[in-house]
């Protein structure tokens, strides 16, 4: 797992693995930030361009929790990750010419945590 | 203008932002239908040395309706990849460009064609070259013969394809329709006036270029048995998100396509729809038009014509203060118009509202065109379709100004001045003609001789 600062949007004591413990709840005022961003543009998005693998293990975490196969880890498209509405837990994943959807409050708090 | 920059957010993604959009009978090839979309407005024809191409990262669309329910049945998709022969060079060329493949054209634009239909997704040719733009005679001399017809394509299907520069064929007199409405034929009549005579319009789209995407199709392609008629409309979209790169490395796109642009009946958004909604109408699909209608059956501009030109509308600003829906335009822009309105004629696609271009294939070309189209008799012409050449603004500001509106409702007594309204301009005053055969729209202004000396 790359750190998250590998994109310039995190700093380094966030770059912890993603998925291997438990979340720390958000602070009343990240939450309260984020979820007055939320439904214009949200919080600006998270580029995590570099960390595919680990963003997708979380995605198949919410599945299970094995680990990624050597098919899934070897997605060359960059992963971009918005945190819609932190409170909500509401994420979008764009990749390719997908997006995807996930509800996970306590990736979303970890998100917001690591963008602090 | 039809579309161009008619809307706050779009205006300033020029790439993206369509102009114009022509759907006819081919002329010279009546068992065809031709479809153009104009993009990138207002194009200085000197503007390098970076000149205009399609945007490599928009997906352009042309999509056709052939069961009038607002939703496209075919698609045909256009996608752009430029390649660079050499980046050391602030260069577009390096000396002349005498054909679509010399060393010396620096930026090369290609593109895909891509139909989407019931049967699924099918690449009709890739690989395809646009002209260059058109810079001067020293550079791309020749024009016409070696560069823009070369550009030509036929496709796997056997239709053709064109994208690349071309002249405008829009011709409207911005400068005097946006300085409060006027219209210079008219203006001594304008509430604003302070004593200016009446004038010849002024073309301000003379001497400047758009892009062009032109495809050229047997109309069996494009037709349902026994439907002829058709609902066209463009669409541009952007992938959602765009992270620009901070190393020098390629911006990001990511994301399923959101449509950031549309177009089907020219002055639609630009006139009628209300700023504080023309980009969110620029999302939407024909389908879902039935939101807008409010805006097509009460113009605003049919309320400000009786203000600004005092006493010359006044069975318009009677018809404007009853709050009369009007039931003309919404048949022309909505949903066709029925049989029995135009004797002989009907483009009617069914009950729902929808901005598309309807035309009826059935309906050939006409042998003597008029440019009013069907106000002159001319059932080839807007709002059947539309030609490159038909005079839009003319003939929606007279439909606007109730000349229509004793089509549906006999009682109704048009104003004279709804007949006669115009900007005052023909395609005389455009500065090169079209031409008679593919794709129409006429050879590109060249930055050496436009703006004349």
């Amino acid at each position: 797992m790359p750190d998250l600062d590998h994109s310039g949007v995190a700093p380094k004591h966030a770059s912890k693995q993603i998925g291997d413990s438990e979340p720390a709840a958000p602070s009343r005022r990240s939450v309260l930030r984020v979820a007055a961003g939320a439904g214009a543009a949200g919080i600006a998005a998270t580029a995590l361009s570099g960390v595919v693998g680990g963003m997708a293990a979380q995605a198949s975490a919410l599945k299970g929790t094995r680990p990624l196969s050597p098919e899934e880890a070897s997605g060359t498209d960059p992963l971009i990750v918005h945190v819609r509405d932190a409170a909500a837990g509401e994420i979008d994943l764009f990749r390719g010419t997908t997006q995807t959807r996930l509800h996970d409050r306590d990736l979303a708090a970890r998100l917001v945590r690591a963008s602090q | 203008m039809s579309s161009h920059r008619e809307a706050p957010e779009i205006s300033k993604d020029p790439v993206a932002d369509s102009t114009d959009v022509y759907a006819f009978v081919s002329p010279d090839r009546p068992h065809t239908v031709t479809l153009i979309a104009n993009y990138i407005p207002l194009q200085g024809p000197a503007g390098g040395p970076n000149f205009y191409q399609f945007g490599d990262h928009v997906r352009y669309a042309i999509h056709v309706d052939t069961h009038g329910h607002g939703e496209a049945n075919i698609t045909y998709e256009f996608d752009f990849s430029t390649d660079l022969a050499d980046p050391n060079t602030f260069l577009y060329n390096t000396g002349p460009i005498t054909s679509l493949t010399s060393a010396n054209w620096n930026r090369k634009q290609r593109y895909s064609v891509t139909r989407v239909d019931g049967r699924g997704r099918h690449v009709l040719g890739s690989g395809l070259l646009c002209p260059p733009c058109n810079i001067g005679p020293l550079s791309t001399p020749h024009y016409a013969a070696a560069l823009a017809r070369p550009a030509i394509h036929r496709l796997s299907d056997g239709s053709r394809v064109f994208a690349g520069q071309r002249a405008e064929g829009f011709y409207v007199d911005l400068g005097s329709i946006f300085d409060l409405g006027n219209l210079r034929p008219f203006q001594n009549l304008n509430v604003f006036a302070n004593g200016l005579a009446a004038a010849p319009g002024v073309n301000a789209t003379k001497f400047l270029n758009v892009h062009s995407i032109a495809i050229q199709v047997p109309i069996s392609r494009v037709t349902a048995p026994g439907r002829p008629v058709i609902g066209v409309w463009t669409t541009a979209s952007r992938q959602r998100v765009m992270l620009r790169s901070a190393d020098g490395a390629q911006d990001i796109q990511a994301g399923p396509f959101h449509q950031v642009s549309r177009l089907g009946n020219p002055l639609v958004n630009e006139v009628l729809i209300p700023i504080g909604t023309k980009d969110f109408w620029n999302t939407q699909h024909p389908v879902h038009d039935k939101q807008f209608a409010h805006f097509v059956a009460h113009p605003e501009l049919a309320g400000l014509l009786p203000v600004l030109y005092p006493g010359v509308f006044p069975n318009l600003a009677a018809l404007v203060k009853a709050k009369t829906p009007r039931a003309d335009l919404e048949a022309i822009l909505l949903t066709g118009i029925p049989k029995g309105i135009v004797p002989g004629f009907t483009n009617l696609t069914g009950p729902v509202q929808a901005d598309m271009l309807r035309l009826n294939t059935s309906i050939p070309p006409a042998s003597k065109p008029n440019i009013l189209g069907l106000l002159g008799g001319d059932a080839a012409g807007f709002p059947n379709g539309r030609r490159v050449f038909d005079d839009v603004v003319s003939i929606e500001l007279r439909a606007i100004a109730g000349l229509t509106f004793a089509l549906v409702d006999s009682n109704y007594k048009v104003d004279a001045a709804a007949g006669q309204v115009t900007d005052g301009l023909t395609p005389a005053d455009l500065g090169t003609p079209y031409l008679n055969h593919f794709p129409y729209l006429g050879v590109p202004y060249d930055g050496y001789d436009q703006p004349a000396h």
